[in-house]
């Protein structure tokens, strides 16, 4: 039997953990819990009459089976429960990383939360998100804002609530050797994401904690051209590049919860505005993505001219 | 179920996309126009982080580069036998195996591999101007055993790190690839004998290898056409400092434009895989290529 339980609260969720998250807030809320991660065993070969099956992950209604190799095995299930079972001489850091990643993702899919695969950044009362595939610079920008004095809401695993304002999620962001470079970072002081990556933990001293409504979406991209385009998305045209920026689509898809992720990505297309920014691909030139951001945000009246 | 990818494997700067750019003409459904070169979809590259990412669930930037090559024999395995995506993936790694024995490419997974190559005097300068990098720069490169694609560890990359080995290892590695089926092609016949060289590609990934076909795809995918499109709308698979994508193609540029020493170095590096493929003649002096009759 565990000796101890973890009370956490993140992405709008009471979590209950046999292991120990240290990212996440510690909670003194004990009451029921929305999410339960315990260790236990998980099946070696998947579930039994999985929709969708890669040797990684299989779905079905209502389940997750995840198995990253020689780090852990999950069963995420009914947007409530983790299980979760390590290979032998995994390490918990590693194993922390999927957790917050992947399985709280499908869980918060499981309960109907929209998920975007981005990085929130307050603005006032308000926040803005920047999407994009991974390695299309959301947390660097992140970490931009952040230095010029922005809270951040969430990095990567973005859950925006049935209000339409984004739950705060881990308060840190996760970032390259690179990017923390740039950013005039010492990496010295930081921790790895994990001992194998050049990948840093950057901790956010303050936290917000109030959920935050969404006044708009940026989607990052690049091209190999030398200048920075702004496209803004309208009216239909919003749904589908919501769609492709929810955070593990592929799984999501093996839930069985599409329509209800339609309904979700339509209700959120009304309330926000929507742009594609692609930046130049060769150099990231993050002092004119800011300006231009900061500009067209001006311009949308979400910030004072 | 499928039986299998076919993989267009090269080292880059070899005529990949031109091969892609014929397969796209081919397939496409108006023989009478030509395929707009941004929309080349005839398959990922084997190293595309989105096609990988996809079979795993969770994002593989967060593993290193040794971790992720153990998983990807599985992930082309899936592939090879859910996706009927019917495509041709390009492949610029080395036919390389893992630690633990397996090959990169599970034979398992492969339908065949056509594998284009190019004398390495012209890839030199091509792969210099694609690189961004002076020509003794790429010629250093290619004769670097241990020469990889974006092997960066302080950054993320679009694509998956590519061990390319030396330009003769990746050679061998290809074509000395016993448990796989394959085909090898030279880009300078692909040029000065298109059409039977191209209905030979045809046949080998079962593709329609009929005169007719092989001759309108051809023609849509002439060199002038492609540098044309490029010039009107740009090229998505241009590299930021290149100029254009589609330079020269030229077959046997090296002869105007590489210094004697840099040809000595080349052909020292490289002069048994030359030798092998016709690059060289029988008294070992570069040639552009000789006649496939004469290559033993």
């Amino acid at each position: 039997m565990p000796l101890h339980t973890f009370y956490y609260h993140a992405f709008g969720l009471n979590i209950h953990s046999e292991l120990e998250i240290p990212p996440l807030m510690e909670s003194k809320c004990t009451s029921i819990p929305d999410v339960t991660i315990k260790r236990g065993e998980v099946s070696i070969t998947g579930l039994d009459k999985p929709k969708k099956s890669t040797p990684f992950f299989q779905t079905c209604k209502d389940q997750l089976w995840l198995n990253v190799p020689d780090i852990a095995r999950f069963l995420v299930r009914d947007g409530n429960s983790i299980v979760v079972e390590a290979y032998p001489g995994s390490d918990e850091q590693s194993i922390r990383l999927y957790l917050l990643g992947s399985c709280i993702g499908t869980i918060l899919h499981q309960r109907k939360t929209l998920v975007m695969h981005g990085n929130a950044v307050r603005f006032g009362d308000q926040c803005v998100i920047f999407a994009g595939h991974s390695g299309a610079g959301k947390s660097t920008l992140a970490a931009a804002f952040h230095k010029r004095g922005h809270e951040i809401l969430a990095d990567d695993v973005c859950a925006i609530d049935a209000e339409g304002r984004v739950a705060p999620g881990l308060p840190q962001l996760k970032l390259w050797q690179d990017a923390a470079r740039k950013l005039e970072i010492d990496t010295g002081e930081l921790e790895r994401i994990r001992l194998q990556v050049e990948k840093y933990t950057f901790p956010l001293s303050e936290s917000v904690s109030e959920h935050l409504p969404v006044a708009a979406i940026y989607i990052l991209s690049s091209h190999n051209r030398d200048e920075f385009e702004i496209q803004q998305i309208k009216g239909m045209q919003k749904f589908n590049p919501l769609k492709n920026n929810t955070y593990r689509m592929g799984i999501l898809e093996g839930l069985g919860l599409k329509t209800e992720h339609l309904g979700l990505c339509s209700k959120l297309a009304g309330r926000i505005d929507l742009a594609r920014i692609i930046r130049p691909n060769d150099g990231f030139k993050l002092q004119q993505l800011l300006e231009l951001i900061e500009a067209d945000l001006q311009e949308k009246g979400i910030v004072a001219a | 179920m499928s039986e299998g990818i076919f993989w267009l494997a090269s080292y880059p700067k070899s005529g990949n996309t031109w091969t892609r750019a014929f397969i796209a003409n081919l397939r496409h459904e108006e023989p009478n126009e030509e395929v707009d070169i941004n929309t080349l979809h005839t398959g990922a590259i084997a190293s595309c982080r989105g096609w990988i990412d996809e079979v795993l669930g969770f994002d593989s930037a967060d593993l290193s580069h040794d971790e992720i090559d153990l998983l990807r024999p599985a992930i082309y395995r899936w592939h090879a036998r859910e996706a009927n995506d019917g495509g041709y993936h390009k492949v610029h790694d080395a036919y390389t195996y893992l630690p633990n024995g397996e090959a990169l490419i599970p034979a398992e997974a492969t339908a065949g591999a056509l594998y284009i190559m190019r004398n390495p005097l012209d890839v030199a300068i091509s792969f210099a101007h694609h690189s961004n990098c002076s020509i003794d720069q790429s010629i250093e490169n290619m004769g670097t055993p241990d020469f990889t694609f974006c092997g960066n560890t302080r950054r993320m990359t679009n694509q998956l790190r590519q061990k390319l080995l030396s330009w003769s290892a990746h050679v061998e590695s290809w074509a000395d690839a016993s448990e796989i089926n394959r085909l090898v092609v030279r880009y300078e016949d692909m040029r000065n004998d298109s059409l039977a060289t191209f209905t030979r590609m045809c046949s080998f990934l079962g593709l329609p290898d009929d005169e007719y076909s092989v001759q309108i795809a051809l023609d849509n995918c002439a060199f002038d056409k492609l540098q044309q499109q490029e010039k009107e709308k740009g090229f998505s698979e241009k590299a930021p400092h290149h100029e254009s994508f589609f330079r020269k193609g030229k077959v046997g540029d090296w002869q105007e434009t590489l210094t004697p020493e840099q040809i000595d170095r080349i052909v020292n590096d490289h002069h048994t895989v030359m030798k092998r493929f016709g690059y060289l003649d029988g008294s070992g002096n570069p040639v552009t290529a000789l006649p496939l009759d004469r290559v033993s």
